[in-house]
Protein backbone atom coordinates (compact mmCIF):
# COMPACT_ATOMS: atom_id res chain seq x y z
CA UNK A 1 0.00 0.00 0.00
CA UNK A 2 1.64 3.34 -1.19
CA UNK A 3 2.05 6.56 1.10
CA UNK A 4 -0.62 8.23 -1.75
CA UNK A 5 -2.96 5.51 -1.39
CA UNK A 6 -3.14 6.50 2.76
CA UNK A 7 -3.30 9.91 1.85
CA UNK A 8 -6.02 9.61 -0.75
CA UNK A 9 -8.18 7.20 1.70
CA UNK A 10 -7.25 10.10 4.81
CA UNK A 11 -8.76 12.90 2.26
CA UNK A 12 -11.60 11.27 1.40
CA UNK A 13 -12.31 9.74 5.60
CA UNK A 14 -11.67 13.51 6.15
CA UNK A 15 -14.33 14.83 3.73
CA UNK A 16 -16.84 12.22 4.78
CA UNK A 17 -16.54 13.11 8.40
CA UNK A 18 -17.01 17.13 7.02
CA UNK A 19 -19.90 15.72 5.10
CA UNK A 20 -21.51 14.11 8.05
CA UNK A 21 -21.02 16.82 10.22
CA UNK A 22 -22.63 19.10 7.89
CA UNK A 23 -25.33 16.48 7.38
CA UNK A 24 -25.73 16.41 11.27
CA UNK A 25 -25.77 20.13 11.50
CA UNK A 26 -28.24 20.77 8.69
CA UNK A 27 -30.82 18.10 10.05
CA UNK A 28 -30.93 18.94 13.74
CA UNK A 29 -30.36 22.42 13.14
CA UNK A 30 -33.13 22.66 10.56
CA UNK A 31 -30.53 24.34 8.46
CA UNK A 32 -31.48 27.36 10.24
CA UNK A 33 -28.29 29.01 9.38
CA UNK A 34 -27.88 28.32 6.09
CA UNK A 35 -31.35 30.02 5.16
CA UNK A 36 -32.33 32.25 7.86
CA UNK A 37 -34.52 33.88 5.32
CA UNK A 38 -37.87 35.11 7.10
CA UNK A 39 -38.74 38.20 9.59
CA UNK A 40 -38.50 38.60 13.00
CA UNK A 41 -41.48 39.48 15.30
CA UNK A 42 -40.88 40.25 19.42
CA UNK A 43 -43.92 38.36 21.55
CA UNK A 44 -43.56 39.54 25.09
CA UNK A 45 -44.42 37.27 27.81
CA UNK A 46 -44.80 37.73 31.77
CA UNK A 47 -43.26 33.97 31.74
CA UNK A 48 -41.81 31.82 28.53
CA UNK A 49 -41.90 28.37 31.10
CA UNK A 50 -40.55 26.14 28.67
CA UNK A 51 -40.42 27.62 25.74
CA UNK A 52 -35.93 27.69 24.61
CA UNK A 53 -34.21 28.52 21.52
CA UNK A 54 -35.07 26.67 18.44
CA UNK A 55 -38.84 25.35 19.56
CA UNK A 56 -41.60 25.72 16.86
CA UNK A 57 -43.77 28.66 16.28
CA UNK A 58 -46.80 26.96 14.66
CA UNK A 59 -50.26 28.81 13.16
CA UNK A 60 -52.94 26.89 13.25
CA UNK A 61 -50.92 23.92 13.99
CA UNK A 62 -48.96 24.58 11.03
CA UNK A 63 -44.93 25.03 11.64
CA UNK A 64 -44.09 28.38 10.39
CA UNK A 65 -40.99 29.62 12.07
CA UNK A 66 -38.93 29.01 14.78
CA UNK A 67 -37.70 30.93 17.96
CA UNK A 68 -34.95 32.39 17.24
CA UNK A 69 -33.83 34.14 20.65
CA UNK A 70 -35.25 34.64 24.28
CA UNK A 71 -34.34 37.29 26.36
CA UNK A 72 -35.03 39.18 29.22
CA UNK A 73 -36.18 42.64 28.78
CA UNK A 74 -37.25 44.95 31.58
CA UNK A 75 -40.00 43.13 33.89
CA UNK A 76 -40.88 40.58 31.03
CA UNK A 77 -39.46 37.80 28.78
CA UNK A 78 -39.30 38.29 25.01
CA UNK A 79 -39.30 35.66 22.48
CA UNK A 80 -37.83 36.47 19.02
CA UNK A 81 -39.67 34.84 16.26
CA UNK A 82 -38.28 33.83 13.29
CA UNK A 83 -41.43 33.55 10.38
CA UNK A 84 -41.52 32.21 7.21
CA UNK A 85 -41.17 35.25 4.17
CA UNK A 86 -44.60 33.62 2.55
CA UNK A 87 -46.64 33.78 6.09
CA UNK A 88 -48.79 37.11 6.45
CA UNK A 89 -49.63 37.13 9.66
CA UNK A 90 -52.58 39.63 10.92
CA UNK A 91 -51.54 42.27 12.95
CA UNK A 92 -54.58 41.24 15.37
CA UNK A 93 -53.48 37.81 15.91
CA UNK A 94 -52.42 36.68 19.28
CA UNK A 95 -49.39 34.21 20.67
CA UNK A 96 -50.18 32.03 23.40
CA UNK A 97 -47.31 29.69 24.79
CA UNK A 98 -48.55 26.05 23.88
CA UNK A 99 -47.76 22.57 25.37
CA UNK A 100 -46.61 19.73 23.21
CA UNK A 101 -46.62 17.46 25.59
CA UNK A 102 -46.28 16.39 29.64
CA UNK A 103 -42.84 16.43 28.90
CA UNK A 104 -42.32 20.22 28.51
CA UNK A 105 -42.00 20.80 24.67
CA UNK A 106 -43.21 24.22 24.52
CA UNK A 107 -44.18 26.19 21.18
CA UNK A 108 -45.56 29.38 20.13
CA UNK A 109 -48.84 29.30 18.80
CA UNK A 110 -50.40 31.74 16.90
CA UNK A 111 -53.80 32.19 15.67
CA UNK A 112 -55.34 33.31 11.92
CA UNK A 113 -56.74 36.21 13.30
CA UNK A 114 -58.92 38.89 11.17
CA UNK A 115 -58.77 38.70 7.28
CA UNK A 116 -58.14 42.07 6.17
CA UNK A 117 -56.21 43.40 8.86
CA UNK A 118 -53.07 44.48 7.55
CA UNK A 119 -50.05 41.82 7.98
CA UNK A 120 -47.67 42.73 10.66
CA UNK A 121 -44.47 44.46 9.51
CA UNK A 122 -41.02 42.92 10.49
CA UNK A 123 -39.67 43.68 13.59
CA UNK A 124 -42.95 44.25 14.59
CA UNK A 125 -44.66 43.61 18.26
CA UNK A 126 -47.16 40.40 18.19
CA UNK A 127 -50.32 40.03 20.64
CA UNK A 128 -49.87 37.62 23.16
CA UNK A 129 -51.93 36.11 25.54
CA UNK A 130 -51.12 34.21 28.94
CA UNK A 131 -51.75 30.43 28.86
CA UNK A 132 -52.30 28.55 32.13
CA UNK A 133 -49.56 26.20 32.65
CA UNK A 134 -49.45 22.96 34.36
CA UNK A 135 -48.00 24.44 37.78
CA UNK A 136 -50.81 27.06 37.78
CA UNK A 137 -53.55 24.12 37.38
CA UNK A 138 -51.94 21.82 40.35
CA UNK A 139 -51.78 25.27 42.31
CA UNK A 140 -55.53 25.75 41.89
CA UNK A 141 -56.14 21.67 42.61
CA UNK A 142 -54.26 22.00 45.19
CA UNK A 143 -56.51 24.94 46.87
CA UNK A 144 -59.82 23.54 45.77
CA UNK A 145 -58.43 20.20 47.57
CA UNK A 146 -57.68 22.65 50.62
CA UNK A 147 -61.74 23.23 50.42
CA UNK A 148 -62.64 20.04 49.62
CA UNK A 149 -61.46 19.10 53.14
CA UNK A 150 -62.64 21.77 54.92
CA UNK A 151 -66.26 20.51 53.79
CA UNK A 152 -65.35 17.90 54.05
CA UNK A 153 -64.54 18.32 57.33
CA UNK A 154 -67.67 20.37 58.73
CA UNK A 155 -69.77 17.60 57.11
CA UNK A 156 -67.59 14.85 59.77
CA UNK A 157 -68.57 17.23 62.44
CA UNK A 158 -72.03 17.53 61.63
CA UNK A 159 -71.86 13.90 61.63
CA UNK A 160 -70.05 13.07 64.73
CA UNK A 161 -70.55 15.91 66.30
CA UNK A 162 -68.05 18.17 67.95
CA UNK A 163 -67.06 20.04 71.42
CA UNK A 164 -69.40 17.52 73.21
CA UNK A 165 -71.98 17.97 71.02
CA UNK A 166 -73.66 14.87 69.84
CA UNK A 167 -73.89 14.30 66.51
CA UNK A 168 -76.94 14.00 64.02
CA UNK A 169 -76.84 10.07 64.23
CA UNK A 170 -75.95 9.90 67.62
CA UNK A 171 -78.56 12.09 67.88
CA UNK A 172 -81.03 10.05 65.84
CA UNK A 173 -79.98 6.93 67.86
CA UNK A 174 -80.80 8.88 71.38
CA UNK A 175 -83.94 9.29 69.95
CA UNK A 176 -84.85 5.92 69.31
CA UNK A 177 -83.67 4.41 72.07
CA UNK A 178 -85.65 6.87 74.38
CA UNK A 179 -88.94 6.85 72.36
CA UNK A 180 -88.57 2.86 71.74
CA UNK A 181 -91.66 2.51 73.77
CA UNK A 182 -94.03 4.59 71.56
CA UNK A 183 -92.55 3.07 68.66
CA UNK A 184 -93.21 0.10 69.55
CA UNK A 185 -97.10 0.84 70.62
CA UNK A 186 -96.95 2.68 67.39
CA UNK A 187 -96.29 -0.66 64.99
CA UNK A 188 -97.95 -2.82 66.86
CA UNK A 189 -101.12 -0.70 66.53
CA UNK A 190 -100.15 -0.51 62.83
CA UNK A 191 -100.03 -3.93 62.59
CA UNK A 192 -103.20 -4.86 64.45
CA UNK A 193 -104.53 -2.20 62.55
CA UNK A 194 -103.01 -4.13 59.15
CA UNK A 195 -104.41 -7.45 60.06
CA UNK A 196 -107.99 -6.42 60.70
CA UNK A 197 -108.08 -4.85 57.44
CA UNK A 198 -107.03 -8.14 55.95
CA UNK A 199 -108.96 -10.25 57.58
CA UNK A 200 -111.55 -7.65 56.22
CA UNK A 201 -112.71 -6.16 59.86
CA UNK A 202 -114.43 -2.80 59.32
CA UNK A 203 -115.57 -0.68 56.89
CA UNK A 204 -112.28 0.47 55.49
CA UNK A 205 -111.45 -3.63 55.44
CA UNK A 206 -114.57 -4.59 54.12
CA UNK A 207 -114.46 -1.83 51.76
CA UNK A 208 -110.85 -3.44 50.54
CA UNK A 209 -111.78 -7.10 50.74
CA UNK A 210 -115.88 -6.89 50.13
CA UNK A 211 -116.94 -7.22 46.70
CA UNK A 212 -120.57 -6.59 47.12
CA UNK A 213 -119.44 -3.27 49.27
CA UNK A 214 -117.46 -2.44 45.23
CA UNK A 215 -120.91 -3.32 43.60
CA UNK A 216 -122.74 -1.52 45.98
CA UNK A 217 -120.49 1.30 45.39
CA UNK A 218 -120.57 0.98 41.46
CA UNK A 219 -124.22 0.75 41.69
CA UNK A 220 -124.64 3.80 43.72
CA UNK A 221 -122.20 5.39 41.18
CA UNK A 222 -124.54 4.69 38.80
CA UNK A 223 -127.45 5.86 40.42
CA UNK A 224 -125.82 9.27 40.67
CA UNK A 225 -124.94 9.65 37.19
CA UNK A 226 -128.87 8.53 36.64
CA UNK A 227 -130.17 11.38 39.01
CA UNK A 228 -127.46 13.71 37.08
CA UNK A 229 -128.92 13.17 33.47
CA UNK A 230 -132.15 13.89 35.21
CA UNK A 231 -130.88 16.54 36.81
CA UNK A 232 -129.65 18.15 33.72
CA UNK A 233 -133.22 17.23 31.87
CA UNK A 234 -134.89 19.52 34.39
CA UNK A 235 -132.77 22.18 34.10
CA UNK A 236 -132.95 21.84 30.56
CA UNK A 237 -136.69 22.07 30.93
CA UNK A 238 -136.21 24.59 33.46
CA UNK A 239 -133.64 27.12 31.18
CA UNK A 240 -136.48 26.59 28.56
CA UNK A 241 -139.39 27.75 30.87
CA UNK A 242 -136.50 31.33 31.57
CA UNK A 243 -136.04 31.58 27.92
CA UNK A 244 -140.22 31.39 27.36
CA UNK A 245 -140.81 33.50 30.27
CA UNK A 246 -137.61 36.20 29.38
CA UNK A 247 -139.33 36.10 25.81
CA UNK A 248 -142.42 37.52 27.26
CA UNK A 249 -144.89 34.38 26.71
CA UNK A 250 -147.41 32.38 28.98
CA UNK A 251 -148.76 34.46 32.09
CA UNK A 252 -144.88 35.11 34.00
CA UNK A 253 -143.80 36.59 30.96
CA UNK A 254 -146.99 38.72 30.43
CA UNK A 255 -146.73 39.68 34.14
CA UNK A 256 -142.87 40.59 34.14
CA UNK A 257 -142.60 41.73 30.48
CA UNK A 258 -145.68 43.33 29.69
CA UNK A 259 -145.73 46.89 30.95
CA UNK A 260 -149.85 47.19 30.59
CA UNK A 261 -150.09 43.69 32.65
CA UNK A 262 -148.47 45.63 35.13
CA UNK A 263 -150.33 49.02 35.41
CA UNK A 264 -153.23 46.85 35.08
CA UNK A 265 -151.76 45.45 38.15
CA UNK A 266 -150.98 48.49 39.92
CA UNK A 267 -154.18 49.91 39.74
CA UNK A 268 -155.96 46.28 40.93
CA UNK A 269 -153.65 47.44 44.01
CA UNK A 270 -154.53 50.50 44.40
CA UNK A 271 -158.17 49.91 44.16
CA UNK A 272 -157.49 46.85 46.64
CA UNK A 273 -156.29 49.33 49.24
CA UNK A 274 -159.17 51.90 48.52
CA UNK A 275 -161.54 49.31 49.33
CA UNK A 276 -159.31 48.12 52.47
CA UNK A 277 -159.30 51.57 53.53
CA UNK A 278 -162.94 52.20 52.99
CA UNK A 279 -164.00 48.93 55.18
CA UNK A 280 -161.45 50.05 58.24
CA UNK A 281 -162.82 53.41 58.40
CA UNK A 282 -166.18 51.75 58.41
CA UNK A 283 -167.60 53.38 55.53
CA UNK A 284 -170.42 51.44 53.48
CA UNK A 285 -172.47 48.66 54.07
CA UNK A 286 -169.24 46.19 54.41
CA UNK A 287 -167.60 48.90 56.44
CA UNK A 288 -170.42 49.35 58.82
CA UNK A 289 -171.35 45.38 59.25
CA UNK A 290 -167.57 45.14 60.51
CA UNK A 291 -166.95 47.82 62.16
CA UNK A 292 -170.19 49.03 63.93
CA UNK A 293 -171.27 47.19 66.75
CA UNK A 294 -174.74 47.69 67.03
CA UNK A 295 -175.62 45.86 64.00
CA UNK A 296 -174.59 42.96 65.90
CA UNK A 297 -176.14 43.89 69.55
CA UNK A 298 -179.30 44.48 67.73
CA UNK A 299 -179.54 41.04 65.88
CA UNK A 300 -178.96 39.73 69.34
CA UNK A 301 -181.98 41.33 70.52
CA UNK A 302 -183.88 40.16 67.68
CA UNK A 303 -182.66 36.66 68.35
CA UNK A 304 -183.62 36.61 71.83
CA UNK A 305 -186.61 38.26 70.80
CA UNK A 306 -187.16 35.12 68.68
CA UNK A 307 -186.22 32.44 71.21
CA UNK A 308 -188.88 34.08 73.32
CA UNK A 309 -191.07 33.83 71.02
CA UNK A 310 -190.34 30.33 70.35
CA UNK A 311 -190.80 29.86 73.95
CA UNK A 312 -194.43 30.84 74.01
CA UNK A 313 -195.34 28.93 70.81
CA UNK A 314 -194.10 25.89 72.19
CA UNK A 315 -196.86 26.61 75.39
CA UNK A 316 -199.80 27.97 72.98
CA UNK A 317 -199.42 25.48 69.92
CA UNK A 318 -198.95 25.57 66.71
CA UNK A 319 -201.08 27.98 65.24
CA UNK A 320 -200.14 30.78 67.80
CA UNK A 321 -196.77 30.30 66.84
CA UNK A 322 -197.27 31.41 63.39
CA UNK A 323 -198.84 34.38 64.67
CA UNK A 324 -196.74 35.21 67.25
CA UNK A 325 -193.69 34.81 64.99
CA UNK A 326 -195.43 37.43 62.68
CA UNK A 327 -196.32 39.59 65.37
CA UNK A 328 -192.76 39.25 66.80
CA UNK A 329 -191.36 40.14 62.95
CA UNK A 330 -193.84 42.86 62.27
CA UNK B 1 6.48 11.35 48.04
CA UNK B 2 8.75 10.08 45.19
CA UNK B 3 5.54 8.61 43.49
CA UNK B 4 3.84 12.45 44.22
CA UNK B 5 7.37 13.99 42.50
CA UNK B 6 6.74 11.31 39.65
CA UNK B 7 3.43 12.15 38.86
CA UNK B 8 4.20 15.86 38.86
CA UNK B 9 7.42 15.56 36.85
CA UNK B 10 5.41 13.79 34.76
CA UNK B 11 2.49 16.44 34.27
CA UNK B 12 5.30 18.71 33.47
CA UNK B 13 7.53 16.77 31.24
CA UNK B 14 4.36 16.88 29.59
CA UNK B 15 3.27 20.10 28.98
CA UNK B 16 6.61 21.01 27.92
CA UNK B 17 6.65 18.61 25.12
CA UNK B 18 2.81 20.04 24.76
CA UNK B 19 5.21 23.95 24.07
CA UNK B 20 8.03 22.40 22.12
CA UNK B 21 5.23 20.74 19.85
CA UNK B 22 3.38 23.48 19.45
CA UNK B 23 6.22 25.30 18.88
CA UNK B 24 7.31 23.68 15.78
CA UNK B 25 3.75 23.84 14.20
CA UNK B 26 4.83 25.95 11.45
CA UNK B 27 6.87 22.85 10.12
CA UNK B 28 3.62 21.03 10.03
CA UNK B 29 3.31 21.55 5.95
CA UNK B 30 6.58 20.15 5.66
CA UNK B 31 5.59 17.39 6.89
CA UNK B 32 2.82 16.41 5.16
CA UNK B 33 3.67 12.84 4.31
CA UNK B 34 4.41 12.20 8.16
CA UNK B 35 1.18 14.21 9.31
CA UNK B 36 -0.92 11.75 6.83
CA UNK B 37 0.65 8.98 7.42
CA UNK B 38 -0.53 9.25 11.04
CA UNK B 39 -4.09 10.73 10.11
CA UNK B 40 -4.24 6.87 8.56
CA UNK B 41 -3.13 5.22 11.41
CA UNK B 42 -5.26 6.87 13.92
CA UNK B 43 -8.48 7.52 12.07
CA UNK B 44 -8.86 5.45 8.93
CA UNK B 45 -7.75 2.46 10.65
CA UNK B 46 -9.34 2.84 13.72
CA UNK B 47 -12.95 3.60 11.91
CA UNK B 48 -14.36 -0.45 11.45
CA UNK B 49 -13.82 -1.01 15.12
CA UNK B 50 -15.34 2.54 15.56
CA UNK B 51 -18.58 1.65 13.88
CA UNK B 52 -18.94 -1.50 15.56
CA UNK B 53 -18.88 -0.66 18.76
CA UNK B 54 -21.00 2.32 17.92
CA UNK B 55 -23.52 0.35 16.35
CA UNK B 56 -23.98 -2.08 19.26
CA UNK B 57 -23.64 0.82 21.90
CA UNK B 58 -26.78 2.49 20.13
CA UNK B 59 -28.44 -0.48 19.66
CA UNK B 60 -28.13 -1.92 23.38
CA UNK B 61 -28.90 1.79 24.32
CA UNK B 62 -32.34 1.58 22.65
CA UNK B 63 -32.81 -2.07 23.85
CA UNK B 64 -32.60 -1.06 27.80
CA UNK B 65 -34.31 1.99 27.02
CA UNK B 66 -36.97 0.40 25.12
CA UNK B 67 -36.91 -2.00 28.33
CA UNK B 68 -37.05 0.31 30.99
CA UNK B 69 -39.78 2.85 28.86
CA UNK B 70 -41.97 0.36 27.38
CA UNK B 71 -43.26 -0.17 31.18
CA UNK B 72 -44.59 3.82 31.13
CA UNK B 73 -45.67 4.42 27.93
CA UNK B 74 -42.91 6.12 26.76
CA UNK B 75 -41.57 4.17 23.96
CA UNK B 76 -41.19 7.00 21.59
CA UNK B 77 -38.62 9.02 23.52
CA UNK B 78 -36.42 6.04 22.82
CA UNK B 79 -34.90 8.08 19.76
CA UNK B 80 -34.62 11.25 22.12
CA UNK B 81 -32.43 8.90 24.61
CA UNK B 82 -30.16 7.06 22.26
CA UNK B 83 -29.93 10.25 20.10
CA UNK B 84 -28.84 12.60 22.83
CA UNK B 85 -26.74 9.88 24.72
CA UNK B 86 -25.24 9.35 21.71
CA UNK B 87 -24.22 12.84 20.84
CA UNK B 88 -23.38 14.24 24.06
CA UNK B 89 -21.91 11.06 25.81
CA UNK B 90 -20.79 7.98 24.46
CA UNK B 91 -19.88 8.36 20.88
CA UNK B 92 -16.92 10.69 21.62
CA UNK B 93 -16.39 8.46 25.09
CA UNK B 94 -16.05 5.23 23.18
CA UNK B 95 -13.86 6.56 20.55
CA UNK B 96 -11.44 8.46 22.73
CA UNK B 97 -11.33 4.88 24.63
CA UNK B 98 -10.96 3.27 21.34
CA UNK B 99 -8.40 5.53 20.69
CA UNK B 100 -6.45 4.65 23.89
CA UNK B 101 -6.34 1.06 23.39
CA UNK B 102 -5.87 1.07 19.78
CA UNK B 103 -3.97 4.19 18.85
CA UNK B 104 -2.88 5.55 21.93
CA UNK B 105 -0.92 1.88 23.02
CA UNK B 106 0.88 2.04 19.34
CA UNK B 107 1.86 5.57 19.91
CA UNK B 108 3.23 4.57 23.56
CA UNK B 109 4.78 1.62 22.34
CA UNK B 110 6.72 3.00 19.19
CA UNK B 111 8.21 5.78 21.12
CA UNK B 112 8.92 4.00 24.16
CA UNK B 113 10.73 1.28 21.79
CA UNK B 114 12.83 4.34 19.88
CA UNK B 115 13.37 5.53 22.73
CA UNK B 116 14.64 2.39 23.93
CA UNK B 117 17.00 1.27 21.23
CA UNK B 118 18.09 5.21 21.27
CA UNK B 119 16.37 6.41 18.19
CA UNK B 120 15.19 8.91 19.93
CA UNK B 121 18.94 10.19 20.95
CA UNK B 122 20.08 9.62 17.25
CA UNK B 123 17.25 12.36 16.40
CA UNK B 124 18.72 14.55 19.19
CA UNK B 125 22.26 14.21 18.07
CA UNK B 126 21.42 14.90 14.45
CA UNK B 127 19.52 18.12 15.78
CA UNK B 128 16.08 16.80 14.59
CA UNK B 129 13.89 17.64 17.64
CA UNK B 130 11.44 14.69 18.18
CA UNK B 131 8.55 16.52 19.13
CA UNK B 132 9.16 17.85 15.71
CA UNK B 133 9.00 14.80 13.70
CA UNK B 134 7.26 11.62 16.49
CA UNK B 135 4.60 14.24 18.29
CA UNK B 136 3.51 17.15 16.16
CA UNK B 137 2.36 14.88 13.48
CA UNK B 138 0.13 12.86 15.93
CA UNK B 139 -1.16 15.92 17.74
CA UNK B 140 -2.23 17.54 14.59
CA UNK B 141 -3.47 14.09 13.49
CA UNK B 142 -5.51 13.30 16.13
CA UNK B 143 -6.94 17.02 15.87
CA UNK B 144 -8.05 16.43 12.54
CA UNK B 145 -9.55 13.04 12.85
CA UNK B 146 -10.99 12.93 16.41
CA UNK B 147 -14.63 14.71 15.23
CA UNK B 148 -14.74 12.79 11.56
CA UNK B 149 -14.83 9.41 14.07
CA UNK B 150 -17.19 10.96 16.70
CA UNK B 151 -19.93 11.79 13.72
CA UNK B 152 -18.97 8.71 11.99
CA UNK B 153 -19.60 7.00 15.81
CA UNK B 154 -22.89 9.29 16.44
CA UNK B 155 -24.33 8.22 13.27
CA UNK B 156 -23.67 4.81 13.47
CA UNK B 157 -24.93 4.54 16.95
CA UNK B 158 -28.44 6.25 15.78
CA UNK B 159 -29.19 4.13 13.26
CA UNK B 160 -28.19 0.97 15.60
CA UNK B 161 -30.72 2.11 17.77
CA UNK B 162 -33.37 3.30 14.96
CA UNK B 163 -32.40 -0.71 13.58
CA UNK B 164 -32.70 -2.44 17.08
CA UNK B 165 -35.62 -0.34 18.26
CA UNK B 166 -37.73 -1.53 14.76
CA UNK B 167 -37.13 -5.03 15.08
CA UNK B 168 -37.27 -6.14 18.52
CA UNK B 169 -40.27 -7.40 18.84
CA UNK B 170 -41.61 -6.03 22.71
CA UNK B 171 -40.52 -2.33 20.99
CA UNK B 172 -41.03 -2.02 17.13
CA UNK B 173 -40.86 1.44 16.90
CA UNK B 174 -41.02 2.38 13.78
CA UNK B 175 -37.93 4.49 12.42
CA UNK B 176 -39.97 7.87 11.59
CA UNK B 177 -41.17 7.90 15.18
CA UNK B 178 -37.54 7.46 16.46
CA UNK B 179 -35.95 10.06 14.13
CA UNK B 180 -38.77 12.33 14.62
CA UNK B 181 -38.12 12.15 18.74
CA UNK B 182 -34.47 12.41 17.54
CA UNK B 183 -34.44 15.57 15.79
CA UNK B 184 -36.90 16.94 18.28
CA UNK B 185 -34.28 16.66 21.27
CA UNK B 186 -31.44 16.28 19.77
CA UNK B 187 -29.74 19.83 18.54
CA UNK B 188 -26.52 20.44 16.70
CA UNK B 189 -25.58 21.79 19.81
CA UNK B 190 -25.30 18.83 21.82
CA UNK B 191 -23.22 17.36 18.44
CA UNK B 192 -20.63 20.04 18.78
CA UNK B 193 -20.58 19.47 22.61
CA UNK B 194 -19.41 16.13 21.92
CA UNK B 195 -16.75 16.91 19.04
CA UNK B 196 -15.60 19.56 21.26
CA UNK B 197 -15.14 16.72 24.01
CA UNK B 198 -14.07 13.96 21.43
CA UNK B 199 -11.07 16.62 20.67
CA UNK B 200 -10.02 17.22 24.27
CA UNK B 201 -9.93 13.59 24.71
CA UNK B 202 -7.89 12.51 21.28
CA UNK B 203 -5.17 15.51 21.83
CA UNK B 204 -4.63 14.50 25.53
CA UNK B 205 -4.90 10.62 24.90
CA UNK B 206 -2.19 11.18 22.09
CA UNK B 207 -0.13 13.52 23.96
CA UNK B 208 -0.22 11.35 27.21
CA UNK B 209 1.01 8.28 25.43
CA UNK B 210 3.35 10.29 23.64
CA UNK B 211 4.98 11.78 26.74
CA UNK B 212 5.76 8.61 28.33
CA UNK B 213 6.87 6.77 25.26
CA UNK B 214 9.70 9.35 24.74
CA UNK B 215 10.17 9.44 28.67
CA UNK B 216 10.80 5.37 28.74
CA UNK B 217 13.91 4.80 30.50
CA UNK B 218 15.55 1.34 30.69
CA UNK B 219 15.66 -2.02 28.82
CA UNK B 220 12.88 -3.35 26.37
CA UNK B 221 10.64 -4.77 29.48
CA UNK B 222 9.69 -1.33 30.32
CA UNK B 223 8.64 -0.90 26.57
CA UNK B 224 5.35 -3.12 27.96
CA UNK B 225 5.49 -1.10 31.04
CA UNK B 226 5.27 2.40 28.77
CA UNK B 227 2.34 0.84 27.36
CA UNK B 228 0.21 -0.23 30.23
CA UNK B 229 0.88 3.11 31.69
CA UNK B 230 -0.06 5.04 28.64
CA UNK B 231 -3.27 3.21 28.58
CA UNK B 232 -4.60 3.35 32.20
CA UNK B 233 -3.14 6.94 32.58
CA UNK B 234 -5.20 7.76 29.63
CA UNK B 235 -8.07 6.08 30.45
CA UNK B 236 -8.09 8.05 34.02
CA UNK B 237 -7.56 11.18 31.94
CA UNK B 238 -10.50 10.28 29.81
CA UNK B 239 -13.38 9.55 32.52
CA UNK B 240 -11.86 12.56 34.93
CA UNK B 241 -11.92 14.92 32.52
CA UNK B 242 -15.20 13.56 31.17
CA UNK B 243 -16.66 14.91 34.37
CA UNK B 244 -15.47 18.29 34.47
CA UNK B 245 -15.70 19.02 30.43
CA UNK B 246 -19.56 18.10 30.76
CA UNK B 247 -20.22 20.49 33.92
CA UNK B 248 -18.42 22.93 31.88
CA UNK B 249 -20.39 22.72 28.40
CA UNK B 250 -23.72 21.97 30.38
Amino acid sequence: MTTTQNTARVGLFFLLGVALVWVAYATLSDGKALKSRGYNLVAGFDNLKELKQGDDVRMAGVKIGSVQETRLAGRRAEAVLRIDPTVKISSDALAMIGSAGLLGTNYIAIDLGSAGVPALAPGAEIRTTASADLNTIMTQLGELGGKLEGALGSMSEVLKGKDGQPGIFQRLDALLANNSAKVDATMTSLQQVTDKLNRGEGTLGKLINDPKLHDELLAAASDLKAATADARTIMTSAQGIVERVKSGQGSLGTLIYDEQAGKDLKAIAANLKDVSDKLAKGEGTLGKLINDDSLFREAQGTLRKADRALDGMGDSGPITAVGVVAGALF
Amino acid sequence: MKQLIAILEGIGGTLRLLVRAVAFAPTLPRQLPRFMEQCYQIGYTTLPIVSILSFFIGGVLALQAGYSMESFGAKEFIGSLVGLSMARELGPMMVAILLAGRVGSAIAAELASMKVYQEVDALVTMNIPPERILVLPRLAAVIVMMPVLTIIANLVGWFGGAIVAHSVDFIALEPEKYFETLRRFTKFEDVANGLIKAEVFGFVVVLICCSIGLNTRGGPREIGAAVTKAVVVSLILILVLDYFLTQSLL
